[in-house]
């Protein structure tokens, strides 16, 4: 085999091999931005277990401690969804602020184990409504 | 009246570049020929006096409050305190442009004075291209993105409406909001972005030499040579920027974390990535004459990708701190970045011809074929960046579906690269050039990889079975021993011969070689940061107390007591927080006050954390909550995280310790001068 064919074959593989790990990767390496309503209206495609970012804004005087869960509920206007989150609660969590909570559907409540408040662009809290476009 | 004089300012670097543009090429086709062309001192200044003087304008509106500014009226307060006003310059799109101006002025001007030693086509073709890069960003200062705007329409601290022109009925708020406050919390924000941008802008002139020698069909190495000084200072620099950047995301923005994946943070690191492989590349075309038309890939794609992250960061197509505002200046830098992409690769192609030939790799098992296997690595790492980066972006215009790329995409294949890159540093640094016979080599590794195996053992029996922690334990501890090894070894062999001290005759192999042996810090400062990336994301602990004052309670070894809360009002901000006492076995070692600020009328206010650093690693406190009653408090360790900030500081400071070896240079000349 010639020396440039050498070349040439390995860089194909080479490239093929990456090109197959990486999209191999993303497949299961993304995770889906939903708003409530969008959550509620794709419940059928993201069954129990699937995991998705849910992203709205606390709704006023829902927030409840229970040991090592925080509840809350997370509304984007349109719709409602009451979330439970395990692990930790990002700084200066309250109500009114917009968040972004990664985890999955349990029934018709959301168990997450990730928070984080999403600020916009001024980092200060965005008007209502159109919050989340990123 | 500032207005003014800032426009007068850009108009004057405007005009400069594009004559530069014009003026440089004419020289450089002139001085191919062989004839004298023009002299280009006096576009070259006008570019650098224009862009001085719009800095200068800007500082001086923010030093004396000069609120006819659109820019002050939205990003300036009278009560920001220095050295923030200052970094309010850089705070916000316009003002960041203006810096990005004066940087690239400062480059061509350095460009200039090489080119006016030497007078040769080269030189003078890489300033015809800094020109038409100039042209692009001063003509965006003077459209889409005008720092000099005056404010026709006002809120009490706002402006509300803003005039290009500067004869406009001016309207000026009394105070402004000020910048962003979170790059007023911390001093590293006011040094990090100059310093990414040296970085990024640095990185035109190896790209502007590279355009010139396709161009003027001098592909042969001389424009590395050139360039190698000016790729080292912006590799550092950039270096330097993406360290202070994760540290002060560590420090300010109060999750624990300095890297996040962010397509910010991304955006700094692809074109560190590329530009790390050209430095390794463009020193196997010097030495060997291979990868010719591989520089030109790399050097073109570093800064295609400067142009892109600064889309990515500045367009507002991704929700950041650094993303400003929607603007229009998205898709004019998208055409930008389209632009040199297209006309880069077009020239490129059409000169493909000249840079075909190479001389073949004798052996893999050599110096050039560990560079081979380390270009490999660091563009497949800076593709998988790149595709993790731009997924969601293009899902999202086509689909409209959001979707986020995570931690575990890039951890996945960025981690085995990272490891297989320490390989080939350990290996690649004592490989020789052309073929190396394996019992040196393995001479050469065999002590360094039996005390990094002991290292890891050790780690294991005594600290923690973790199997990456202990595989970067081995493979940090492989690469700094091989070039431990190797500098004792030369220097005890010369030490033996001449009967000088050891420590002279290291001295002297370090200056002998410089700019090996300066390659060889960054290397241990690289196997550093490894070591710190390794404990930090593997070893870390956090935990959540609800406290009272007066409450007591354990954490990492201390033993921590709520004192009290406190308020404070600053000129700037208000500041709620909590007094933690830290005790050791009964004494006092630290008071720690982790904060909210609040800054104007905002209402949720930005957390400060507290943080405790010793030798065995970092305590980090965090207020979650804080209310009449009590606070709700997060405690974080950062092991060792010392050896990452520590490691990124050797990187950057072998990079500038190489920009001072000449002796390479000159060693390479004469062998091209023999081979001739």
């Amino acid at each position: 085999m010639s020396h440039r064919r050498f070349i040439l074959i390995g860089a194909v593989g080479v490239v093929a091999l990456v090109v197959v790990l990486v999209v191999n990767s993303l497949s299961s390496g993304v995770t889906y931005y939903l708003y409530p309503s969008e959550a509620v209206a794709q419940r059928d495609e993201f069954s129990d277990g699937t995991r998705f970012r849910l992203a709205g804004t606390v709704v006023e005087g829902t927030i409840a401690e229970n040991g090592t869960v925080t509840s809350f509920v997370v509304s984007d206007g349109a719709e409602q969804i009451a979330v439970d989150l395990t692990g930790r609660v990002p700084p200066l969590f309250a109500d009114g602020v917009p968040v972004l909570v990664e985890g999955t559907w349990v029934g018709d409540r959301f168990d997450a184990d990730e928070a984080v408040i999403r600020h916009d662009e001024n980092y200060s809290i965005p008007e209502e409504g159109g919050a989340f476009e990123s | 009246m500032l207005a003014f004089v800032g426009l007068a300012a850009l108009l004057t670097s405007f005009v400069g570049a594009g004559w530069l543009a014009f003026a440089g090429a004419r020289t450089a086709v002139a001085q191919r020929r062989g004839e004298p062309g023009t002299d280009l001192r006096t576009p070259v200044l006008m570019v650098l006096t224009g862009a001085l003087a719009s800095m200068a304008v800007l500082q001086a509106a923010l030093l004396f409050d000069d609120f006819t500014l659109a820019y002050l009226g939205n990003n300036h307060a009278r009560a920001t305190p220095f050295p923030f006003n200052v970094a309010t310059a850089w705070a916000a799109l316009e003002g960041s442009i203006v810096l990005w101006g004066l940087v690239l002025a400062t480059f061509t001007w350095l460009v200039w004075r090489d080119h006016d030693r030497r007078r040769d086509a080269l030189s003078a073709g890489a300033l015809a291209v800094m020109g038409l890069v100039g042209v692009f960003f001063f003509g965006l200062m003077l459209t889409v993105a005008n720092p000099f705007e005056v404010c026709i329409e006002a809120a009490a601290n706002r402006c509300l409406a803003s005039s290009p022109w500067p004869w406009s009925p001016i309207q000026a708020p009394a105070d402004g909001p000020g910048p962003n406050p979170l790059l007023q919390n911390h001093i590293l924000m006011a040094i990090h972005p100059p310093l990414l941008y040296l970085g990024y802008v640095g990185l035109t002139t190896p790209f502007a030499y590279a355009i010139s020698a396709l161009a003027l069909t001098l592909p042969g190495p001389e424009w590395l040579r050139r360039t190698r000084r000016w790729s080292l200072v912006a590799w550092s620099f950039l270096t330097l920027g993406i360290l202070f950047g994760g540290w002060w995301a560590y420090e300010v923005l109060s999750w624990g974390g300095y890297w996040a994946w962010d397509p910010v943070e991304n955006a700094s690191l692809m074109p560190w990535l590329v530009a790390t492989a050209f430095i390794h590349s463009s020193l196997v075309q010097q030495r060997r004459g291979m990868l010719q038309a591989w520089n030109f890939v790399l050097v073109i794609s570093a800064f295609a990708l400067t142009i892109l992250g600064t889309f990515l960061t500045r367009s507002g197509t991704i929700t950041s701190v650094h993303s400003f505002t929607q603007s229009a200046i998205g898709p004019v830098l998208l055409g930008f970045l389209v632009l040199v992409l297209a006309g880069s690769f077009a020239l490129f192609a059409t000169r493909s011809h000249l840079v075909a030939s190479a001389p073949r790799l004798d052996s893999f098992w050599s110096r050039e074929g560990s560079f081979l296997a380390n270009n490999l690595i660091l563009t497949v790492f800076a593709s998988v960046v790149l595709v993790g980066t731009i997924y969601p972006l293009v899902l999202e215009a086509f689909t409209g579906t959001q979707v986020g790329v995570g931690k575990p995409f890039y951890n996945r294949l960025t981690v085995p690269l990272s490891f297989a890159l320490l390989l080939t540093m350990g290996l690649g640094s004592v490989t020789p050039w052309r073929h190396a016979a394996g019992p040196l080599v393995w001479n050469r590794i065999r002590g360094p990889l039996q005390v990094a195996l002991a290292a890891g053992l050790v780690t294991a029996v005594i600290g923690t079975r973790l199997g990456w922690v202990v595989l970067a334990v081995v493979a940090s501890v492989f690469v700094i021993g091989v070039i431990v090894r190797h500098l004792t070894e030369l220097a005890g062999r010369r030490s033996r011969a001449t009967g000088r001290g050891f420590f002279t005759e290291a001295l002297h192999v370090l200056r002998g070689d410089q700019g090996y042996w300066a390659g060889q810090v960054s290397h241990v400062g690289v196997a550093l940061v490894a070591l710190g990336l390794a404990f930090t994301s593997n070893l870390s602990v956090h935990e959540t107390f609800e406290l009272e004052p007066g409450d007591t309670f354990a954490f990492a070894g201390y033993e921590m007591t709520y004192r009290a809360p406190f308020q404070r009002t600053e000129p700037s901000r208000t500041v709620v927080g909590a007094n933690i006492e830290v005790h050791s076995d009964g004494r006092l070692v630290a008071e720690l006050q982790p904060r909210a600020n609040h800054f104007g009328s905002d209402p949720t206010g930005i957390p400060s954390p507290a943080v405790m650093s010793r030798l065995s690693g970092d305590v980090y406190l965090m207020l979650i909550n804080i209310d009449n009653t009590g606070i709700r408090l997060e405690a974080n360790t950062s092991p060792l995280i010392w050896l990452l900030w520590v490691g990124g500081l050797v990187t950057a400071a072998g990079g500038f310790w190489a920009t001072q070896a000449r002796r390479a240079e000159r060693r390479t000349t004469a062998l091209e001068a023999a081979d001739a």
